[in-house]
């Protein structure tokens, strides 16, 4: 008797455990909201794809139309970021979507770059290093190249004190071959006082010397995400937003307005880390 | 049945040769949603074997058998990299080792089903003349211990597909034909 009420009971509870996976198994619409990837985050700034994904063509009269790019771009931003405002979003949208001019985005366009954040080991120690990547075409077809890095661990080498007065080769050093250089190099943490007041250090080719040298390994990727400066007056970010509801994937993270070339410069320089 | 299954490969092939005798850099719509139908069949195929190595009822030898099988979907050097809601950083297995680790997984019961939902990308050509793309399924898994300890995830599976036009001689005649590799494979916990 007692053996056939817990058969019963664990009959009920795998019936509802059942239950339960079905429903949420059933349950995709999170999915379909979802922009799964950047590709189809931009077929739908395009309108270029219906609900499901299935994608339009130029033949399809809802390709690329107003109606179909309106619906979609409200959901291609972060809605929890408070910092792009209600205001900010549709006048980004009544530029993208203006009737006369519509801005489609364009995967070969570039004017957008990725963010990549990743893990070396370095001395056995695990480093964090920011590589900078764009579309590049090469033969046949396209590649994605490292076009700048940034990396903590090489800043100390290149920070000098430009307040101070400093060490210095005196104007007259060359009268001397440069004898006094053996000082200079005498103490390693100051050379770089010896440099041009403008030189920027690179550090995409300290990084490639170091991955050479065996210095620096490849440990892993832990995230990315997208600049886009291809829109005429604007910029933006994508990053991708893995979390519950239905406002996740690859969304808008960050809209400014650009109101001219030298503030665009100064925002990619930022973005570079190179005011730092 | 090997019969038939060649057969209706073959037939396949030769309807999308007719697609794309006329064959240049650009793909038409019309080839890509015949190059998509079988890039999702071997997806499926993929699926259908995780299914099975996952599975705690499938015997040893019959796992190993579906491991060689699924192995030969992939390009060599394939990898899949994988991480979870806990820990961002990509951890990376070679795919033998991944279906080896899913196979060893410690519960008595493992459940391993697929969204109905998937995503293909476009294709984009890549410097060597072949082209890419991804496709994107979700995956259900729940494992239970004999203890009633129960584990359960929803993993995002983004997969990259190799499409290559190849050539294949049948009764004397040159026919081609597009033939789809799976390669690297991002395994990736989601929320949903």
């Amino acid at each position: 008797m007692k053996s056939a009420f817990v058969f019963i009971i664990l009959i009920l509870l795998s019936f509802s455990l059942q239950a339960q996976l079905v429903d949420e198994m059933d349950d995709e619409s999170k999915l379909y909201a979802e922009n799964k990837q950047v590709n189809q985050f931009f077929r739908r700034f395009n309108g270029e794809e219906d609900e499901k994904g299935e994608r339009y063509y130029p033949k399809d009269k809802q390709y690329r139309s107003e109606k179909l790019r309106k619906k979609y771009i409200g959901i291609l931003f972060d809605a929890s970021n408070a910092g792009i405002t209600p205001e900010l979003k549709v006048e980004f949208s009544k530029d993208v979507l203006d009737k006369e001019k519509p801005v489609i985005l364009n995967f070969h366009g570039g004017n957008w770059f990725s963010e990549v954040h990743t893990f070396f080991l370095m001395n056995g120690k695990e480093v964090p290093v920011t590589l900078f990547m764009e579309l590049e075409k090469h033969r046949q077809g396209t590649r994605w190249v490292i076009s700048k890095v940034y990396a903590d661990i090489f800043r100390p080498s290149f920070e000098r004190d430009t307040v101070k007065v400093g060490k210095f080769l005196h104007p007259l050093s060359h009268e001397l071959d440069f004898m006094n250089l053996r000082k200079a190099f005498n103490n390693p943490d100051s050379v770089s006082q010896y440099t041009l007041k403008k030189f920027v250090p690179d550090h995409l080719s300290v990084f490639l010397y170091e991955v050479k040298k065996g210095n620096l390994k490849f440990k892993t990727v832990r995230e990315v995400k997208f600049h886009f400066f291809q829109i005429d007056g604007w910029y933006f970010e994508l990053s991708q937003f893995n979390r519950p509801g239905y406002n996740t994937g690859w969304l808008i993270s960050n809209l400014v307005k650009i109101k001219n070339e030298s503030e665009k410069n100064l925002l990619r320089k930022y973005v570079y880390y190179e005011t730092k | 049945m090997l019969n038939y299954k060649f057969l209706s490969a073959l037939s396949f092939g030769l309807c999308v040769v007719s697609l794309l005798m006329a064959q240049n850099a650009d793909i038409s719509p019309a080839r890509k949603q015949a190059i998509d139908s079988l890039a999702l069949e071997k997806v499926r195929d993929l699926s259908k074997y995780i299914s099975i190595i996952g599975n705690k009822k499938t015997p040893f030898s019959e796992a190993t058998r579906v491991m060689d099988r699924a192995e030969e979907l992939f390009a060599p050097d394939s990898e899949m990299g994988v991480s979870s809601l806990n820990r961002k950083e990509i951890n990376y297995y070679k795919v033998r080792k991944y279906f080896e680790r899913l196979m060893a997984l410690n519960y008595d019961k493992v459940t391993i089903s697929w969204y109905d939902i998937h995503y293909i990308s476009d294709l984009e050509r890549q410097p060597d003349g072949r082209y890419v793309g991804v496709v994107t399924i979700y995956q259900r898994f729940e494992g239970t211990s004999d203890d009633g300890l129960k584990y359960k995830d929803t993993t995002k599976k983004d997969i990259t597909i190799y499409v290559e036009k190849k050539k294949t001689q049948i009764q004397g005649r040159t026919i081609e034909f597009w033939d789809v590799m799976l390669g690297d494979i991002r395994v990736s916990e989601t929320s949903a």
